[in-house]
């Protein structure tokens, strides 16, 4: 559950005693997250001005529904996958393809389709096709479990990579798509990066409700279950396969939805945008913010875009050193979170 | 208790479907018939596709037999495996890069000798720390006996960083080093010999008489290193190996052993190890940066011909190190008492502790290995092709692949899956371009674990 | 012979389970009336285990064929045992250890199909119906700790009301009386009686032969994953092969 009104009314009570909330404070690492991510997030906003944060914020928003929407599978589903990144590939090259401006298209090299549609048009299209490929790749990758579905769902980053890079004909390989449109409606198009940031936010609210609404339903209950033990489940009469499938192709068309977001964003995408190394920090994010809970994947992504940032403040570090500095770094808090807290920082299932 | 094992490394039962060993077996009808008909067509261009795939094969064979090694001993999936092979890839790079390819002088290198002469200082104190402790327990006071050890690590450590500082006279600075291995190693060679000839032979007595003619010929040996500078690129592959395996047994003492103890799952695992593979390749990004970078050519390029095919002289040996790589570790596991110790554990590791076996040691010994194959890997793609940061993921996921192919845990299915790999890979991309063999492996992958989910070759 | 199957809520016919070359459970066909409670027995290694797992579907059959209430099946779906009329529990309790008690008892009560369940809510009814379950088995005040929290007794306690909530006709128990202390133990005999008075078909394995004779009406023996003897209790029990086996393995 996003919002836990029995906590805030129990944090609202010790609140009223200074000493009570000292002692609640202590060792509560949950609350020090909280404190630690949007503190940070507020002061950065403070310190680089309106303008820097509010890309810092789109970033955040695509990177966040990413996490909520994986966070389904991982965390609540108990299945570690690590394609994901395959299914925000497909959105944002459906995105591309399906907008990008045909006149300009047909100058470059070599020819691809196009079809300069409209954003609102194609962003169903994008859900759509995720979730048609997720059925496909889900009916196959439903048997597996544990080490061996990580190892499945590597497989299928890297077999998605290897069609974005060289399936020439459609996605024009390493050169990339450019020219994506921005989403326009009625004439008024999201051209500025504050209506971009409004609009991904306004998606990211979406997913949120959507997310919450699923893991609150009897469905949500059933999906934990079988994430916890599948065989037993069964046992009870669910269709463990059915019900994987089903949160497996949801969370893909939330994530296709995510990429078409993010194509539309940068207005240019090649497939270095989806490396297998994305695909990880993804999971590390969702990890890092707390399996299971909507909040704590938003606190992850919030905390990885600050990471970035708070890389700035190493003395001596090259600026272009500041992605790896970042993944030194989240790499050594995944070894500390599985020593130490298994659950993530705010989140509810060890794993 | 295998079914527990099973279902902790999430292998899927097989389909239970009628049809299913008939679509397996149309399946492979279907894919030899595709390659014989192929051959058939142009057996020149086979021979040449198989070679290649040979020689792929090669380097995913060695993964896989580090891989299964260490993945049938405590099963959970180590991802250090893939930056293993990445560091000893980079290890080579950083020993052996000659000014024609770019100078090594721009990698600024005090930090990174520190941090390996750290590491091996750390593993060099806590092997003399397990092997001496019990032995010395009765003669020398503890503190002596932690004074030496430190002082003796310390030593290593800090020969290390000399070593990794001067690159170009590895050949003058392991000298002595190879000397000492080569009389230490004639040494155990003479117990062994004469314990097997006479069971009552006094080992300190042998020791002494076997030292003399030891210490000669590893002065000899060293004396030989000493004048052959063209030594330094095969000195710089044992060094990585060296290196990366120490680096690997660290973490199993350092990290591994704690997070075992309260792991509910081997998800735990896989995750801390992909943070470790996570900070690793940045690692490697920010000392080397991230272009590609090619290796020396180690035998010369020029192709040998066999009946109208062409192979590199250098894919043969490695083709060679694949096969004697496998029967070191048939060796090892078949032949000895470590061998026996690593499959009891494998089988159960609370009964192994049970009847006396030190699990921490021989599973530390078990990482120190497969690292060491890991980094040959990496070290035979990084001359065959180039070195780049991202190497490391993907060849342990063609390892782990192989390893699947060929039936986990199983030692014969691992030089197989490997070769298997390799040749599928290569027959595949017969009539797609080169650039799809990754995604070839992953559908061989898909299909084994649908049709054939224990491998080739079954563990027992 | 319709009557007779219409009295019958198990059967099989030569079922069989091979793991390698032992064979767990070789050609058995042995029938479990409807209503009073039934307790198979046999040494260590007998099939026991392997039979209710195979009853319950979560192991696949080799051979031979299960009826569960009339329905002939030669392979059996663990996910349409409920719809037959059967629940289980776990010899190795098997709860869903990191959701919280009421979950675990909420989890058996929703909507089995997908769509239906996406936009199901908890309802009252359910809602009654679980804290019903969870004041008879006693963990009423627990229902918001997790599963894994939970002491042996009490994990048994809640995986026995969990089957209790299924509200199915037959009941396999594997081993629910193992390593409960007299307490604990008092309560699931309890509950056992009172399902066997409200016209259930119970179906247990235990090595208690006092508890074996205290509540079964009938009873099953197995020997080396094969039928030895069936009947009524005492009878059984008595008779000469039955000691053999016991006094013999």
């Amino acid at each position: 559950m996003p919002v836990n009104f029995e906590g805030i009314r129990e944090f609202a009570r010790i609140a009223q005693d200074p000493q009570e909330l000292v002692r609640h404070a202590r060792g509560n690492i949950e609350l020090w997250a909280n404190l630690f991510v949007i503190g940070w997030a507020v002061a950065f906003m403070l310190w680089q001005g309106f303008g820097f944060a509010v890309i810092v914020g789109t970033v955040f928003a695509i990177w966040a529904i990413l996490a909520v929407s994986l966070n389904l599978v991982v965390g609540f589903t108990g299945l570690l996958s690590v394609g994901h990144i395959g299914f925000f590939g497909l959105g944002a090259y459906t995105m591309a393809i399906l907008t990008s401006d045909p006149a300009y298209e047909q100058l470059r090299t070599e020819a691809i389709p196009t079809f300069g549609w409209p954003f609102f048009a194609a962003l169903p299209v994008c859900i759509g096709l995720a979730g048609l490929t997720a059925v496909l790749v889900g009916v196959v990758f439903n048997r597996f479990r544990d080490d061996i579905f990580v190892l499945v769902s590597f497989g299928f980053a890297i077999i998605a990579f290897n069609v974005f890079l060289n399936l020439r004909s459609v996605t024009r390989g390493a050169f990339g798509i450019h020219e994506i449109a921005r989403p326009e409606i009625g004439g008024w198009v999201f051209d500025g990066e504050v209506e971009f940031l409004l609009l991904a936010l306004v998606f990211l609210g979406l997913v949120m409700l959507v997310s919450w609404f699923i893991t609150t339903s009897s469905f949500g209950r059933v999906l934990t279950a079988i994430r916890e033990d599948e065989q037993a489940i069964e046992v009870f009469g669910y269709r463990a396969t059915h019900f994987k499938l089903a949160v497996w192709v949801i969370s893909a068309m939330m994530t296709g939805l995510a990429g078409g977001l993010f194509a539309s964003w940068t207005t240019f995408i090649d497939p270095n945008s989806f490396i297998l190394l994305e695909s990880v920090l993804l999971v590390s994010i969702v990890i890092l913010g707390g399996l299971a809970t909507i909040w704590g994947s938003l606190l992850g992504a919030m905390a990885f875009v600050l990471l970035e940032e708070g890389m700035r403040f190493i003395p001596y570090l090259p600026t272009e050193y500041i992605g790896q500095a970042r993944q030194v770094v989240l790499g050594i808090l995944l070894v500390l979170l599985m020593l130490f807290r298994p659950q993530g920082l705010v989140g509810r299932y060890r794993l | 208790m295998a079914s527990n094992r099973e279902s902790a490394r999430g292998l899927p039962r097989l389909i239970n479907v009628p049809g299913t060993r008939l679509i397996a077996a149309l399946l492979t009808a279907l894919a030899l018939g595709y390659i014989a008909w192929k051959i058939g067509q142009a057996p020149p261009q086979a021979l040449q596709f198989a070679f290649n795939g040979l020689a792929v094969g090669a380097v995913y064979a060695l993964l896989a037999l580090g891989f299964t090694l260490v993945y049938s001993t405590v099963w959970f999936f180590d991802l250090y495996y893939g930056a293993a092979a990445a560091l000893g890839a980079y290890g080579v790079f950083y020993l052996r890069t000659d000014p024609s390819l770019g100078s090594r002088l721009d990698i600024n290198s005090i930090p990174v000798n520190v941090i390996f002469g750290t590491v091996v200082a750390g593993v060099i104190a806590w092997t003399l720390h397990t092997v001496l402790e019990p032995r010395l327990r009765a003669r020398a006071s503890p503190t002596a006996l932690r004074t030496g050890v430190a002082l003796v690590a310390i030593a290593m450590g800090i020969y290390t960083a000399i070593v990794l500082s001067y690159p170009e006279h590895l050949h003058l600075t392991l000298s002595p080093a190879v000397g000492l291995a080569t009389a230490a190693v004639g040494i155990v060679i003479a117990q062994k010999v004469a314990h097997e000839a006479v069971s009552t032979a006094n080992s300190t007595l042998v020791a002494l008489i076997s030292a003399v003619p030891a210490a000669a010929l590893g002065a000899w040996f060293g004396y030989l290193l000493f004048g052959t500078p063209e030594a330094g690129l095969y000195l710089s592959w044992g060094v990585s190996c060296l290196l990366a395996g120490c680096v690997g047994l660290a973490l199993y003492r350092g990290l591994y052993v704690y997070m075992r103890e309260r792991a509910r799952s081997p998800l735990i695992m896989l995750v801390a190890s992909l943070g470790i593979l996570l900070a690793i390749a940045a690692f490697i990004v920010i000392v080397f940066q991230s272009a590609p970078r090619p290796l020396p050519d180690a035998f010369g390029s020029t192709p040998l011909n066999i009946a109208g095919a062409r192979i590199k002289g250098f894919n043969v040996f490695a083709i060679g190190v694949a096969l004697a790589g496998f029967a070191g570790m048939w060796f090892l596991l078949k032949m000895t008492s470590f061998g026996r110790a690593v499959r009891a554990i494998g089988d159960d590791e609370e009964v192994s502790k049970v009847v006396g076996i030190n699990t921490t040691v021989i599973i530390a010994v078990v990482f120190f290995i497969g690292a060491m194959y890991a980094a040959m890997a990496g070290i035979l793609t990084g001359h065959d092709t180039a070195v780049q940061p991202r190497m490391g993921l993907l060849l342990l996921l063609k390892g782990w692949i192989a390893s699947v192919v060929g039936g986990i845990g199983n030692l014969y299915g691992a030089i197989v899956g490997g070769f298997v790999l390799g040749l599928v890979e290569q027959f595949g991309i017969w009539d797609l371009a080169g650039e799809w063999k990754d995604a070839i492996s992953f559908v061989l992958l898909i299909l084994f674990l649908s049709f054939w989910p224990r491998g080739l070759l079954p563990r027992r | 012979m319709t009557v007779d199957n219409e009295a019958l809520a198990l059967q099989t016919e030569g079922i069989s389970k091979h793991f390698g070359a032992v064979r767990a459970v070789d050609e058995l066909s042995l029938s479990i009336p409807r209503q009073g409670t039934t307790s198979i027995v046999g040494p260590n290694g007998s099939g026991k285990s392997t039979l209710v797992n195979l009853l319950s579907g979560v192991l696949p059959l080799d051979g031979g064929m299960v009826i569960i209430d009339g329905v002939g099946l030669r392979v059996v779906h663990a996910h349409e045992t409920p719809a037959h009329g059967l629940t289980r529990t776990f010899q190795e309790v098997r709860l869903f250890d990191q959701i919280t008690v009421w979950d675990n008892i909420m989890v058996v009560l929703t909507e089995r199909s997908l769509f239906p369940s996406l936009i199901e809510r908890v309802r009252p009814a359910k809602r009654r119906k679980a804290q019903e379950i969870l004041e008879s088995v006693g963990m009423w005040e627990k229902q918001d700790s997790l599963a894994m929290e939970l002491s042996y007794g009490q994990r048994k306690l809640l995986e026995i009301g969990r089957a209790m909530a299924m509200d199915v006709q037959t009941y396999l128990f594997d081993e629910p009386f193992a390593g409960l202390f007299p307490q604990m133990l008092e309560r699931v005999k309890d509950i056992m009686k009172q399902m066997r008075t409200d016209g259930y078909t119970i179906v247990f394995v235990s090595h208690n032969m006092d508890i074996v004779r205290e509540l079964s009406d009938r009873i099953i023996v197995l020997d080396s994953g094969a039928l030895l003897a069936a009947g009524d209790v005492e009878p059984v029990l008595g008779s000469a092969e039955v000691i053999e086996a016991y006094l013999g393995a």
